[in-house]
């Protein structure tokens, strides 16, 4: 019971401390706010990149361009010799006919009519294989052989555009980290500073509790409960401006990587999960700082 | 009202001290001997008025008591509990056992009269049920039941000390330590409060009063300590104030 007692008194004087000093309270958590919104746009932008690189993983991870004019025994050769190699999953053989409709089709995708010059001298596509692979890691394996092959022209492999994707995730997450690092030191300011002047304006309150021989914990917990209060209406208003925004950034991400971006359905309660830990942490570490001083001072 | 201060239901001092103080020293950063080799022994159930000018050293003496600071040297025991041993945490039940008021009250102005004894208990986890038994009688025992949903600024200044000592009283301590409980009063309320702590002392309370006030000391003819620079330069009972500070 004195431990019920403990909690109710320190969530009632928590409460009432959030709003007797409002101005300052709301401040501190609209800085929550907006660090727990960028915090969701870096948690969503890399965990799109993240789909698109697993994507690009799971797709032709090499092309092999063919020599004009094989014969069709020696492309159906060539096609047993790789399904036997180590790591290959798939084996898909493109036409050169084929090719041209693929690269009509993504003309038209982006509005744009494929210009073929003089149609009395057809431009030709090389023939392919298109080869996805079980084991990422045997893309060198599978590329070195191929390009040793006397049936194939040139291989083609998504190392680059792995490589370049893992670079943009590289800057990104660094760059979000930075900035988020800075905005949520911003906030724990905030946050500290808004818990003192809550202090301050309580010091003759604290003063007869502590002559009446109140103990460290009943100060110290109602404030900084008032500092998780402040995380905890920021990670919540935060947890429904990024609901209300779902639906329209799926698309959005689409558009700006070119790739799909789609997302577990638990990606929700992660992301709010996280805003959620990071928002009570935020708000319970600055509230912590500011009342250990203070009663550090006043012993 | 002895039903709220049950255990010292006796009006004669005992020989247990309940305050002790050996070779006594407090030396602030700067240099400043605020306290220098005090001894006193107070036994429990004991009066006595605390005297001296200002700086004389009587506030680093009620400091030391409630150990809001630590001496330089000596020894201090307040309430059986030696305070240079005692860890942080056990300062607050210290602070139970010690009741305090002040000369400027310093009660909470948004808080009613019975609000500010209830904060009392309700800062130290004390359940509601019996914090609505005991401010009543609290208010009763200070003359305060019927100002009980007052706000201070509706009371006069002695009806505000009366609140303060009610506060004090909560945790039915065995030392109550009067800081110029009477400095802000007219001369016929602080004869009021006088004899609020004297009927307080009469149930066995133990009462160190700081004061000022010639006229009270020499009335009453209690034990006094006077302090002088930081030195206790008189330490009698039943004595007079002698000189005006």
């Amino acid at each position: 019971m004195p431990f019920v007692r403990f909690i109710g008194f320190s969530v009632v004087r928590a409460w009432q401390g959030f709003w007797r000093n409002a101005m300052m309270s709301l401040a501190a958590t609209a800085t929550v706010i907006l660090m727990l919104v960028l915090l969701a746009a870096l948690f969503i932008v890399i965990s799109g990149l993240n789909a698109g690189l697993e994507f690009i993983e799971s797709k032709v991870a090499v092309t092999a361009r063919l020599e004009d004019n094989l014969t069709e025994q020696r492309v159906e050769r060539l096609i047993a010799e790789v399904e036997a190699m180590p790591g290959v999953a798939t084996v898909e053989y493109v036409s050169p006919e084929e090719a041209m409709d693929r690269l009509e089709a993504s003309y038209r995708e982006i509005g744009r009519e494929l210009d073929l010059g003089d149609p009395d001298s057809p431009i030709t596509l090389f023939a392919s294989l298109e080869i996805t692979l079980s084991d990422p890691d045997a893309s060198a394996d599978v590329s070195t052989a191929l390009s040793q092959h006397g049936a194939v022209e040139r291989v083609l492999t998504k190392q680059a555009e792995y490589d370049t994707l893992l670079g943009i995730i590289d800057v990104i997450r660094t760059v979000g980290i930075v900035g988020i690092g800075l905005v949520g030191l911003t906030v724990l300011f905030m946050i500290i500073n808004t818990i003192r002047i809550a202090v301050y304006s309580r010091a003759n309150e604290i003063e007869i509790m502590r002559l009446v021989g109140a103990s460290d914990s009943f100060i110290r917990w109602p404030f900084i409960l008032e500092g998780i209060l402040c995380g905890l209406i920021g990670a919540v208003i935060t947890i429904f401006l990024v609901a209300a925004v779902w639906d329209p950034i799926q698309p959005a991400m689409v558009q700006v990587f070119q790739m799909p971006t789609a997302v577990s359905t638990r990606f929700l309660t992660t992301l709010s999960l996280l805003l959620l830990a990071v928002g009570l942490g935020v708000g319970a570490i600055g509230a912590w700082i500011s009342v250990r001083s203070y009663l550090a001072a006043a012993r | 009202m002895t039903s709220l201060l049950r255990r010292r239901t006796r009006s004669e001092p005992t020989d247990a001290p309940v305050i002790s103080m050996a070779d006594v020293g407090m030396t602030y950063p700067n240099g400043k001997v605020a306290l220098a080799d005090v001894n006193v022994s107070i036994p429990s159930g004991d009066f006595v008025f605390l005297v001296g000018p200002s700086g004389a050293g009587k506030s680093t003496f009620i400091r030391l008591l409630i150990r809001e600071q630590l001496p330089t040297h000596g020894h201090v025991r307040v309430a059986g509990r030696d305070l240079l041993r005692m860890r942080r945490g056990q300062v607050p039940g210290l602070r139970r056992r010690i009741g305090i008021v002040f000369q400027d009250f310093r009660l909470l102005p948004n808080k009613t009269v019975a609000e500010n004894v209830a904060f009392a208990l309700d800062v130290t986890g004390v359940s509601g049920a019996t914090t609505r038994r005991r401010v009543p009688k609290l208010l009763s025992l200070v003359g305060l039941q019927d100002h009980a949903h007052h706000l201070p600024t509706q009371l006069s200044g002695g009806e505000q000390q009366r609140t303060a000592i009610a506060r004090a009283l909560v945790h039915d301590p065995a030392i109550l330590i009067a800081d110029e409980p009477t400095g802000n009063l007219d001369p016929v309320t602080s004869w009021e409060i006088i004899q609020l702590l004297i009927q307080i002392n009469q149930l066995g309370t133990t009462v160190l009063m700081a004061t000022h006030n010639q006229e009270v000391v020499n009335a009453m003819r209690r034990r006094v300590l006077a302090l002088e620079g930081g030195h206790l330069v008189r330490d009698e009972a039943a004595a007079a104030y002698e000189r005006e500070y």
